[in-house]
């Protein structure tokens, strides 16, 4: 068996509005697949967060993972004008207070523009504290979406903490590795990372901080990023570094 | 882990299994324009072989999918350095139907290929159309296995052309690429309906249920494992067989047992 202990950066639980194949709606659901797996540990999001509104799913997350302490919940943003999540200093008290240390981004679903001039405010906040930004491969703004989305975030605040999950299983080393090159505080979940050699190859050019175990449950087998990361071509360290430690490390740095 | 496979938990600790030879039906071969290989080489896919357990890989050259003849000959030349490790599928360019045409008659000479391939997304041409018709009368004259790229929604090899092909040539073993990937229902509809159509797991084992559903509702018997290698990590696809919940015997069926028995003395 595995010695490897597994967080997971990158798995969801709730009535999603599109129903995927094997659906999780509560988060027993999730936390049985867990255990069939063998994953210890998850920072966890509530669909309502994504498809109903971070006012609604940002709460239940807290309530319903409280009395799971294998879970984390993060939170979604949303801009700052519209003080629907109230200030950034009242919103990142909120945080504290509810013991969320991540932050995702959904600009195309929530409907705004994911630039200095929406975000600026709150993004030097996260900068500040060190607050990792998640941020799915398939949303959209301004026009880019993706890496090219990725690459103008980081381009306005290089400082930030910028994970990017789901990365596309059809080769988007291209458009990666330039990025994690010119920005440190780039990461990538290992969800979909298939590449064959993939993850020992960017260890040896980037070293192994800059990847998180990912499962992206309820749609993605967790089996796949489980074995590819058990049996990499590199040493234990760096797994154990990438299926939990840089995880732990992000969230131990953020200072609310 | 809960998981109760042996198989499993050996996978896990050893990262292959020595009486589960796994056998690769879907590969390819040599660079390609969308992706950056770290192990482009045949002497680095071995490697990525053995660290899996993957005996044997079934595939086609990159390069035969635009150039047929050239392409063809390079991958008959891996299989000749590596003949333990490695089988072809003769890869034909319908758009270039006379070429086709002169790939299947020197199919013999090029040695070690054990079937055709089909891609009919990339060159954008219907698996049902005439230009294929060479090609399906000589899989039907000699039981050849067809590995066609599927795709759900695609205008020239869903799941549905698939079911047509499949009617067409009762006979033919049509392996279906990545398992028409997302009309699930559709694939395994065509699957229970045409005792000849496969469904080879390619991209599609990624999608959490897909495998527990074909074997529920099509049986572990006509499942075939593949990763496109040099693309993705046997282990990748490995891993997802294994936390579906399916049975051990399930899983030996489907990464090598259901290969073995189709392909037969074609394979060393």
């Amino acid at each position: 068996m595995s010695t490897l202990e597994f967080f997971d950066c990158n798995a969801l639980y709730g009535i999603p509005s599109v129903p995927c194949l094997e659906q999780a709606k509560r988060v027993g659901d999730l936390l049985e697949e867990m255990e069939w797996a063998g994953v210890s540990r998850a920072l966890v999001r509530h669909t309502a967060m994504i498809d109903e509104s971070p006012v609604v799913g940002n709460r239940l997350i807290v309530e319903e993972t409280a009395p799971h302490p294998s879970l984390c919940p993060s939170w979604a943003i949303l801009p700052p004008q519209t003080g629907e999540l109230g200030t950034p200093d009242e919103f990142l008290a909120s945080m504290a207070q509810a013991g969320v240390r991540a932050l995702w981004t959904y600009p195309s679903r929530h409907r705004y523009t994911l630039d200095g001039v929406t975000l600026g405010p709150l993004f030097e906040h996260l900068v500040a504290r060190r607050v990792p930004l998640f941020i799915e491969r398939g949303e959209t703004s301004r026009g880019l979406s993706g890496w090219e989305l990725a690459g103008a975030v980081l381009q306005e605040f290089p400082e930030l903490i910028l994970v990017v999950v789901g990365h596309g299983s059809w080769g988007e080393d291209r458009y990666l590795r330039p990025l994690l090159e010119a920005y440190e505080g780039l990461h990538i979940d290992t969800s979909r990372y298939e590449l064959d050699g993939g993850i020992a190859d960017l260890c040896r050019r980037f070293g192994p901080e800059r990847l998180l175990f990912g499962s992206a449950f309820p749609y993605t087998s967790p089996g796949g990023a489980m074995l590819t990361l058990a049996h990499a071509d590199i040493a234990d360290e760096e797994k154990q570094k990438i299926a939990a430690g840089n995880l732990d490390r992000l969230l131990s740095e953020v200072r609310l | 882990m809960r998981n109760p496979s042996p198989l499993t938990e050996q996978y896990f600790a050893e990262g292959k299994v020595a009486d589960c030879p796994v056998i690769d039906c879907h590969g390819h071969y040599g660079p390609y324009q969308g992706i950056y290989f770290p192990n482009l080489a045949p002497e680095a896919m071995v490697e990525t072989m053995d660290r899996a357990g993957v005996r044997l890989v079934i595939s086609s050259g990159h390069a035969a999918l635009v150039d047929q003849a050239r392409g063809n000959a390079e991958f008959a030349e891996v299989i000749a350095r590596f003949p333990t490790r490695f089988r072809g599928y003769l890869a034909l360019n319908p758009n270039y139907p006379e070429e086709l045409k002169r790939e299947l008659a020197r199919f013999d000479d090029l040695g070690g290929f054990v079937g055709l391939k089909f891609l009919s997304d990339y060159h954008r041409y219907p698996i049902t159309g005439e230009n294929y018709r060479p090609a399906m009368e000589f899989a039907q004259a000699r039981g050849l296995p067809i590995l066609m790229h599927t795709w759900g929604g695609s205008g020239y090899d869903s799941p549905q052309l698939v079911a047509e092909l499949a009617a067409r040539y009762p006979t033919v073993p049509l392996l279906m690429g990545h398992s028409g990937h997302g009309d699930w229902a559709a694939t395994i509809r065509t699957a229970q309906e045409h005792g000849n159509v496969w469904l080879e797991l390619c991209a599609a084992y990624a999608v959490r249920g897909v495998v527990d559903r074909f074997v529920r509702e099509v049986g572990s018997e006509r499942i075939l494992f593949g990763t496109d290698l040099p693309w993705f990590d046997p282990h990748y696809g490995i891993g997802c067989v294994l936390m579906a919940r399916i049975s051990d015997d399930d899983r030996r069926s489907i990464l090598h047992r259901n290969a073995e028995r189709l392909f037969g003395d074609a394979l060393p």
